[in-house]
């Protein structure tokens, strides 16, 4: 029995590119990783967001209404309810005037049991320090 | 940790670049990103080059650009995809693409 | 000798960084080490067969299948390539197609993994 622990890092907007939307795509697909693997054996994601890439968490996106797109804000949400570990750069937030009311922090309609974390960018780096590897998106 | 980074643009990275830190850190010019490890903007080498950091450039990448007989600079080594190779699994524990 | 799981995101055509990744991939394996390789997003147009080579675009085919052959796995993302009308049966001989947790898999237990974003 193993685990085998993946840092995502988004340092994108969302819409112009397909990288964030891939790495919250990717990052939910952990959860069933386990039909590869042998018995007791995962891969677990933590995805952060950095730099430009906290745009991605902002609240009331409605790329749903007028794309007919899965929203960023939704994915983020669905990643919360599959447990994955969600972190913001305070840092980045800081930058562009934007505060824990601007941004997805729990996903009670969806039944999540855990929030995003705003964290100063040293966790984040924390926390590629402990993945084994690193995904840029 | 040992992070080998790829930096395979001319100027989009730096950003994301100034905030890793590793114990040991590696920047491997790859693509566009060869350009630092030879241009200079109004006469200064790129401030990539002033990290703490080991340096490597992609020799068919310098070479495909025009600059493979240009100045390197003297802190960035040159080499092949077998050195990039050897780089991946000898000397770095993590890698990253910006 | 090592794995190595390269993830690509980026386009054949309008990016050089799938020229890059075939190219590592081929010196990994010229030295010994197993080389798994995941292409998602733009990078699934790599997974397409009888593409027209023009000397203006980047055209894989002919090392990809070489690579193939010398034990290069390469799996594409299903989803990303059928949202983008690449399908099974027009899919490169021997490129496998799979859902994004087999990426995932992939890297469990990989010494290395390079994942190269898209554009």
């Amino acid at each position: 029995m193993a685990t085998t622990n993946l840092g995502f890092i988004v340092q994108r907007p969302p819409y112009k590119s397909e990288n964030p939307k891939l790495a919250l795509t990717h990052a939910i697909a952990s959860q069933s990783v386990e039909v590869y693997l042998e018995d007791g054996d995962i891969v677990t994601c933590d995805i952060a967001f950095v730099g430009d890439g906290v745009l991605n968490c902002l609240k009331d996106q409605k790329a749903a209404d007028i794309y007919g797109l899965t929203s960023t804000e939704t994915q983020v949400k669905m990643a919360l309810l599959l447990d994955i570990n969600v972190l913001i750069c305070k840092e980045d937030l800081d930058r562009f005037g934007l505060s824990e009311d601007d941004i997805v922090i729990d996903a009670e309609e969806f039944g999540a049991d855990i929030e995003t974390k705003v964290v100063p960018y040293a966790e984040i780096a924390a926390m590629m320090e402990e993945s084994k590897h690193l995904l840029f998106f | 940790m040992k992070l080998a980074v790829f930096v395979s643009d001319y100027r989009l990275t730096v950003d994301t670049l100034d905030r890793l830190t590793a114990d040991k850190l590696g920047i491997i010019l790859v693509g566009n990103g060869v350009y630092h490890a030879s241009i200079k903007d109004k006469g200064k080498a790129s401030s990539l080059l002033d990290k703490s950091a080991e340096f490597y450039a992609l020799s068919e990448d310098l070479d495909s650009r025009g600059l493979g007989s240009k100045d390197i600079a003297d802190n960035v080594k040159v080499v092949n995809y077998a050195g990039v190779v050897d780089l991946i699994f000898n000397d770095y524990e993590k890698l990253a693409w910006l | 000798m090592g794995k190595l799981t390269i993830g690509c995101f980026a386009s054949l055509v309008g990016s050089m960084n799938l020229d890059f990744t075939v190219k590592l991939a081929g010196a990994a394996l010229e030295k010994g080490h197993k080389v798994d390789l995941w292409l998602s997003g733009n990078a699934t147009m790599l997974s397409i067969d009888k593409q027209r080579a023009f000397k203006d675009y980047s055209s894989l085919e002919k090392p990809l299948k070489e690579l193939m052959a010398k034990g290069l796995k390469v799996t594409a993302c299903e989803a990303c390539a059928e949202a983008r009308g690449y399908h099974k049966d027009n899919t490169l001989e021997g490129v496998d197609r799979k859902s994004m947790d087999w990426y995932l898999a992939s890297t469990f237990d990989a010494d290395r993994v390079l994942h190269i974003g898209g554009e």
